[in-house]
């Protein structure tokens, strides 16, 4: 991996955290987007988009609801999208397994813990918030992103790592790696179903939810 | 940049210092900051600076339509209206609001958009994703503006405008489109996913994905099964097999 390389992930890593609950929140943080992203900026698109619809599926069960607590896939898209394109002899879909989803887990966690700084930092400026000091809440707003890019350079920093140490490993000693890759899908596909079954609801929903279903096994059958 | 765009442009980061106590309260505060200086520049320094601290208490709404309570307080901050009325304004969207946004973005637009990309991979490649990113952003900004001026336009009267608004029937059709578009991706997902792994049997993964899915929304097991879960404990389980192989 050449400092180029390295540094715009690096880059898109930090932008893609940011987005998830900062700013713009323009989709850019969703496994598809994430990981082809990074496929592209490290040479190799398709691997990145394979990586990404992997992932994607675990994050279709994901509703970010009010208070709710939820892996952040983001940067670590970035990571084993990267990873694929870099490592074109390890199996694709076992490296978003093995990658994406532990560190998915570590960037919910990071999330947690930097709303928990936000809060800290909003009870020490509690009295000039509530004087209506404007400063006071536009310090509050860019601390927090400044916090949440933070985030991003720590996991982006612990993707680049990974994405070093997935290159070095010996993947052509484990041949069967693959069964990995068949793994990573068989959660994948029961994180979607689960998630669309669970949103679906009782009424009109499910009905769409099974012409759907129906509708993409007859385009797969066509095939 | 006018008052209005600036508050738009704000409402763009307005969960930057999201948090359990205060949730989006901080975010609307900055957004609805500069509409304030400018609305109520001819009244005084102690009547704006209250104005800005109610507007960054505790606030509950989905980000995309928070645009809505800006311009409604903002508004009603404007005509003059009494501080508990504004309080109460605020309390009273707070629930609408996120309901309304979590059903119409986060249940419908976002997972129909990112289904349908993702179903359209194998054919389009990624295209299809580009395509969804930029349908999505459009949408997003448009409905921050319409939140926005609607809020602005009609002030205290916002709920009731919400209500006869577009918003409640596009909530139901985009989790209907959400439905289909997530039906229609699991399938040509693993179809698509799966021709890559030919070493792997089809109908293994296809079986144990279904279990998983039927286990993570079965009463006895839902509160404990979740995809990210299965999915570990099956590439776990896996690795463990693959190693042991080697």
């Amino acid at each position: 991996m050449s400092p180029a390389i390295a540094l715009a992930l690096w880059g898109w890593g930090i932008i893609v955290t940011v987005d998830l609950v900062s700013a713009p929140q323009g989709l850019l943080s969703r496994p598809v987007v994430a990981s082809s992203v990074a496929g592209l900026l490290a040479g190799d698109l398709a691997a990145g988009l394979l990586v990404g619809v992997a992932l994607e599926l675990y994050a279709l069960d994901v509703l970010p609801i009010g208070a709710a607590r939820y892996p952040d896939y983001g940067a670590a898209s970035v990571t084993a999208g990267a990873a694929a394109a870099l490592t074109p002899n390890a199996p694709a879909l076992a490296l978003a397994g093995l990658i994406g989803l532990p560190l998915a887990i570590l960037g919910g966690w990071t999330l947690h813990l930097h709303r928990r700084r936000t809060a800290e930092s909003i009870h020490r400026r509690l009295a000039r918030v509530a004087a209506g000091e404007a400063r006071a809440i536009w310090e509050l707003q860019r601390n927090g992103l400044i916090r949440d890019a933070g985030r991003g350079v720590v996991l982006s920093g612990v993707g680049l790592l990974t994405i070093l140490a997935a290159a070095a490993f010996p993947w052509s000693a484990f041949p069967r790696m693959a069964l990995v890759g068949g793994a990573t899908v068989a959660g994948g596909l029961a994180a979607a179903l689960g998630g669309a079954l669970r949103s679906g609801g009782q009424g009109a929903r499910r009905r769409w939810l099974a012409v759907g279903l129906a509708t993409g096994l007859l385009l797969v059958l066509a095939q | 940049m006018t008052a209005r765009w600036q508050a738009i442009v704000r409402l763009l980061a307005v969960q930057a210092a999201w948090t359990y106590e205060r949730m989006t309260g901080i975010g609307v505060g900055h957004a609805a900051a500069p509409l304030l200086r400018h609305h109520l520049r001819s009244q005084p320094r102690e009547a704006q600076l209250a104005a800005i601290a109610r507007s960054a208490e505790f606030f509950n709404s989905h980000p995309y339509l928070a645009g809505v309570a800006v311009g409604a307080v903002v508004r009603a901050e404007r005509d003059g209206t009494q501080g508990p009325t504004i309080l109460r304004l605020r309390t009273a969207l707070s629930g609408p609001l996120g309901a309304l946004g979590d059903q119409l973005v986060w249940a419908g637009q976002v997972p129909a958009l990112i289904g349908l990309a993702v179903a359209a991979v194998p054919w389009m490649g990624a295209s299809a994703v580009l395509l969804a990113v930029i349908v999505h952003n459009v949408l997003r900004l448009g409905l921050t503006v319409w939140g926005l001026d609607l809020g602005l336009r009609e002030g205290l009267a916002v709920g009731g405008a919400l209500q006869r608004s577009w918003l409640p029937r596009r909530a139901d059709d985009a989790q209907r489109l959400a439905a289909f578009a997530v039906g229609l991706a699991v399938p040509v997902a693993g179809w698509f996913l799966l021709r890559q792994v030919p070493s792997v049997s089809a109908l293994s993964v296809i079986g144990v994905g279904v279990l998983g899915g039927v286990l993570a929304v079965a009463s006895p097991t839902r509160s404990r099964v979740t995809g990210l879960r299965v999915g570990l404990a099956l590439v776990a389980v896996t690795l463990l097999v693959v190693g042991g192989a080697r």
